[in-house]
């Protein structure tokens, strides 16, 4: 839940940034409404993305802890 | 949880032991962390902010493959290079 709101929020000031520059109104204008629908669908395409290759990149290092079985394995290849 | 490579040695599976159980979460937070931070990076530097379509056009998505894996990389680079200025000063420095 807190992951989604997280989520939620940096979603939101993103595009609002991003689209929202005029305050001659306070309703959105359909160009900044298709903007907004735009950007939000960028943006999770984009998240899905860099997830399907984090998770890829993650089942590497999976692998290689395995092979190495001596179980250190860890993020980046850091020790601790 | 299967992308948590974390060195499950030790204790038998009934002794579920506080510390393991701290240690899963704070390494969940670690990799929630740089997870968000490189979504976050690599949109900044590949999605232009004109939103002439809502799909990810080829170059956008090459760049932000190049993106994640560089950001990998500088990721372990600095980690080794901290990892050898603690040896090297032996006081081990932060706590990672």
């Amino acid at each position: 839940m807190r992951d989604f709101m997280k989520f939620y929020s940096s979603l939101v000031d993103r595009c609002f940034n991003d689209c929202i520059n005029d305050f001659t109104s306070k309703t959105l204008t359909t160009k900044e409404e298709t903007c907004i629908q735009r950007c939000t669908d960028k943006f999770l395409k984009h998240n899905e993305r860099v997830g399907q290759r984090f998770a890829e990149y993650n089942q590497g290092v999976a692998a290689q802890a395995q092979s190495a079985q001596s179980g250190s394995g860890g993020w980046f290849g850091g020790g601790r | 949880m299967s992308f948590l490579p974390f060195g499950g040695g030790g204790g038998s599976s009934q002794e579920i032991n506080q510390q393991n159980v701290a240690m899963v979460e704070q390494e969940y937070e670690a990799v929630t962390e740089t997870f968000y931070r490189i979504v976050d990076s690599c949109y900044k530097k590949c999605i232009p902010p004109k939103y002439i379509e809502g799909e990810l056009n080829k170059g956008e998505s090459v760049c932000i493959d190049r993106c994640f894996s560089k950001y990998i990389e500088v990721t372990t680079k600095i980690g080794e290079a901290l990892a050898k200025k603690g040896q090297e000063s032996g006081k081990g420095g932060f706590g990672v």
